[in-house]
């Protein structure tokens, strides 16, 4: 649809692209690409479109396969942007009769689309502008029905906020990379979706039948139980045991009394309230929590997440249960993505505390680690652009270390694209460092992810062997074989999310793999491919997300981590002094590049590379930009 | 062979709808959670999942309440069945559910009962976290039902009246 002109059509997705993109984020590549190749347009310009998918077979009993992919010009890097939501919105989308939802053009006015099955209107959004996500969804339930599912934005994303986030059934969100600020400039506030027609596969029993083998899989996974258990942050107590917990802007790595910053916190003290899945999952790693006694009683949200407790919790010294939980609430409550939020806050505790910035840039807050009041406020100013405060970090790292200058892109914990990066210690694991390297969104863990590396499981330890050729090498501290890990997690990752998979299922627990996938898809839809055509097809979709990148100028040197990480040691633990240093990134660098086939001096993809992975229209459009390198 | 009850736990139920997805995939080779004989009642502003299924009950009220008498009960099993040449549609039995578990068929337009696929219910084997087993039946084991099903009676009733 056009909001610019309130134009509804529908078109159907070439048979074509099932067999070259699969669905979800694969076809969402194909389309930013169609669309918004030509790099005058930007993030905020009307011609920028953002797409909403649901996996090829969400809203089927495949476990854990109801996750959505939204893809736009992001507006923190200005570069592609994938992000990935669970919840139960996608698989509503799904019955209502549609695989792809693109939105393109500004409306004049704050609007909110409305989708019944085949009814779907452009509709004022007046009465929502303005109203946080709990309101937001409360009003649309409302009006459309207590079985109708929304995605909207908060008041971060009205604001243009670069940490805000596009939330879903409330506590889910596609959050990273500013795609809710998309939204707020097309005066997008919500998306509210019902719909009441039947999924049907090509072979129902044979489907059932893979679906199957991928619920055991995950029954028995200690990975998957552990997620059920305890949720991501489930996984702290060992994480900071690493000396891998980042703390205080990443000047620290251990935390000696972390545990109420745990999920084992959240059950022991009496916060869950209930496990929770996204649809059709069936590990349920979502938390609900609610705070049981005391002055903050019956405080409830979804989470807090792992990532949460470390950009909210750790991060800027806050090793309370309830601060966080206190936090986490504001930042569902706004439409802020956590990690973000929290790593420009820390920004400027840290900038504050080395007198980069004053008291009056902070509005008269003395900030400081372990502050609860004052990150409230910081976060609350920011959502709001409240203030000197609010302004300088509602436009996140990249811009407000440009405007305060100084030193302060050293603690900016960004890479050259300019995304906040997650709570990954990557100076003490190698293959994530590369995989957040080349991140085509910038640094984080979510368009690949490589947890095999650490061995912390038969299977992990298995895959290792399988793409290394031994198993000493699932270990984190290795440099070797990085490249090769990292490019088969990409191609893993990507198909995992085109066919509406949690990556979880596959990177992080192990019960959904490239075999079964290509199996399952191909009962669901009658295309039959190889477990090698199929991780070809995650290939084809990471190079044209490169590819995407490459028209808006970027090159070897935006592949790389932040300057913390890369000239400061770690502070602690076995790893004590390990840096992501330029020389070892460079190396890992090279044998990435190869292995792809791209070029080693601007990162760029070769047209022999694009035309062997049916990708020749993309090396035409590279060339008449002189963006293709010389072979 | 030994006799089965189905057990139905609100507190594990993680609200993901793989019950009433296989549901609708045994019995009609699709999937739609409006075809479930099972239902999840999704609160999302709580994260609450409320199962409501047929619990092949005592009273029975759904069988009285058809004016066309196109409902009947297996006295052995307690599973209702439908007389398709007899049923309307006009949806007395669903008001008469005391445990709001009857829906009508999207297409059919008649009241799905759940028949516990005959003694091996799909549900089950697709519910991980153990929301649903399918227990040997004993004293204990009936108690157990009738105190789960009481605390997801009492939820329904506290959602309809805050609805209200």
């Amino acid at each position: 649809m056009n909001l610019t002109d309130g134009k509804i059509w529908t078109e159907d997705i070439p048979e074509e692209w099932k067999r070259l993109y699969v669905g979800s984020r694969g076809i969402n590549a194909r389309l930013l690409w169609d669309y918004c190749k030509d790099p005058d347009i930007t993030w905020d310009d009307p011609r920028n479109i953002i797409i909403y998918a649901p996996g090829a077979v969400t809203g089927t009993t495949a476990p854990a396969s109801g996750r959505t992919s939204v893809t736009t010009v992001g507006c923190t890097t200005g570069l592609y942007l994938k992000s990935n939501t669970g919840g139960h919105w996608g698989a509503e989308l799904k019955y209502a009769g549609y695989d792809h939802l693109v939105v393109h053009g500004v409306a004049k006015e704050p609007s909110y689309i409305l989708i019944e099955d085949d009814n779907v209107e452009i509709r004022n959004a007046k009465e929502l502008w303005g109203k946080d996500i709990i309101e937001t969804d409360a009003l649309l339930k409302e009006w459309h029905g207590e079985d109708s599912r929304g995605l909207y934005i908060g008041p971060a994303g009205e604001n243009l906020v670069r940490a805000s986030s596009i939330h879903c059934s409330l506590y889910h969100a596609a959050g990273r990379g500013g795609g809710a600020a998309v939204m707020g400039k097309k005066k997008l506030k919500a998306i509210s979706v019902r719909g009441t027609k039947p999924v049907r596969v090509k072979d129902p029993k044979k489907f059932a039948e893979v679906a199957q083998e991928m619920r055991e899989n995950l029954r028995a996974d200690s990975g998957a139980q552990g997620l059920h258990e305890f949720g991501t942050s489930g996984s702290i107590s060992a994480v900071n045991e690493m000396h891998a917990f980042p703390g205080k802007n990443w000047q620290t790595g251990y935390t000696e009394n972390v545990h109420p910053i745990t999920g084992q916190a959240l059950n022991e003290g009496g916060y869950l309230k209930r496990r929770v899945a996204c649809f059709g999952c069936t590990i349920g790693c979502h938390r609900y929590s609610v705070i049981p006694s005391g002055p903050n009683k019956g405080l409830a949200s979804g989470g807090p997440e792992y990532e949460t407790f470390g950009a909210l919790g750790n991060g800027p010294g806050i090793i309370d249960t309830e601060g966080v939980l206190i936090l986490n609430e504001i930042c569902n409550r706004l439409g802020l993505d956590t990690i973000t939020a929290g790593t420009v806050s820390q920004w400027a505790i840290e900038s504050y505390l080395r007198g980069a910035i004053s008291l009056e840039d902070t509005d008269g807050l003395e900030l400081d680690w372990g502050k609860l009041d004052e990150v409230k406020q910081t976060i609350e100013k920011m959502a709001f652009r409240d203030g000197k405060l609010g302004n300088l970090l509602g436009d996140g790292l990249k811009i407000a270390t440009n405007k305060i200058g100084q030193d302060s892109y050293k603690w900016a914990i960004m890479n050259k694209k300019g995304l906040e990066q997650s709570n990954v210690e990557t100076r003490s694991a190698k293959a994530y460092a590369l995989a957040f390297a080349v991140n085509p969104r910038g640094n984080d863990h979510l368009m690949t992810e490589t947890f095999a590396e650490f061995g912390s499981s038969p299977e992990a330890v298995e895959l290792i062997e399988k793409l290394t050729g031994d198993k000493k090498w699932a270990s984190s501290h290795f440099t070797e074989f990085r490249a090769e890990i990292v490019r088969w997690h990409e191609d893993c990752y990507e198909i995992t999310e085109a066919l509406g998979f949690c990556v979880f299922t596959s990177t992080a627990a192990f019960g959904v793999n490239p075999d079964n996938m290509a199996r399952l898809y191909a009962a669901a839809t009658g295309i039959e491919l190889s477990e090698e055509e199929m991780m070809l097809t995650g290939r084809r979709v990471c190079t044209l997300e490169k590819a995407f990148n490459v028209t808006r100028g970027a090159t070897r040197e935006h592949d790389d981590l932040p300057w913390r990480l890369m000239n400061e040691g770690a502070a602690s633990g076995p790893l004590k002094g390990e840096t992501n240093s330029r020389a070892e990134l460079d190396n890992a660098l090279d044998q990435y590049y190869t292995l792809h086939e791209w070029d080693l001096e601007t990162s760029w993809p070769y047209r022999k590379t694009l035309e062997k992975l049916e990708l020749k229209d993309v090396a035409d459009y590279l060339e008449k930009r002189g963006l293709l390198p010389k072979e | 062979m030994m006799e089965k009850l189905l057990l139905v736990d609100m507190d594990k139920c993680t609200g993901c709808k793989q019950c009433t997805l296989a549901c609708s995939l045994i019995k009609e080779d699709l999937f739609d959670p409006q075809r479930g004989r099972i239902k999840v009642l999704k609160k999302e502003d709580i994260a609450l999942g409320v199962q409501l299924v047929c619990e092949q009950c005592e009273s029975f009220p759904c069988v009285a309440s058809c004016p066309n008498g196109a409902l009947s009960r297996d006295e052995a099993t307690g599973i209702i069945t439908v007389d398709e040449k007899k049923c309307t549609s006009q949806g007395a039995c669903v008001d008469a559910c005391i445990y709001h578990s009857i829906r009508l068929h999207p297409e059919s337009r008649q009241p799905m009962f759940c028949d516990l696929c005959g003694g091996n219910p799909y549900c089950v084997k697709h519910c991980v976290p153990e929301a649903l087993t399918w227990v040997d039946k004993s004293d204990e084991m009936e108690k157990k039902k009738k105190k789960l099903r009481s605390a997801r009676m009492a939820m329904y009733r506290d959602l309809k009246k805050e609805e209200t």
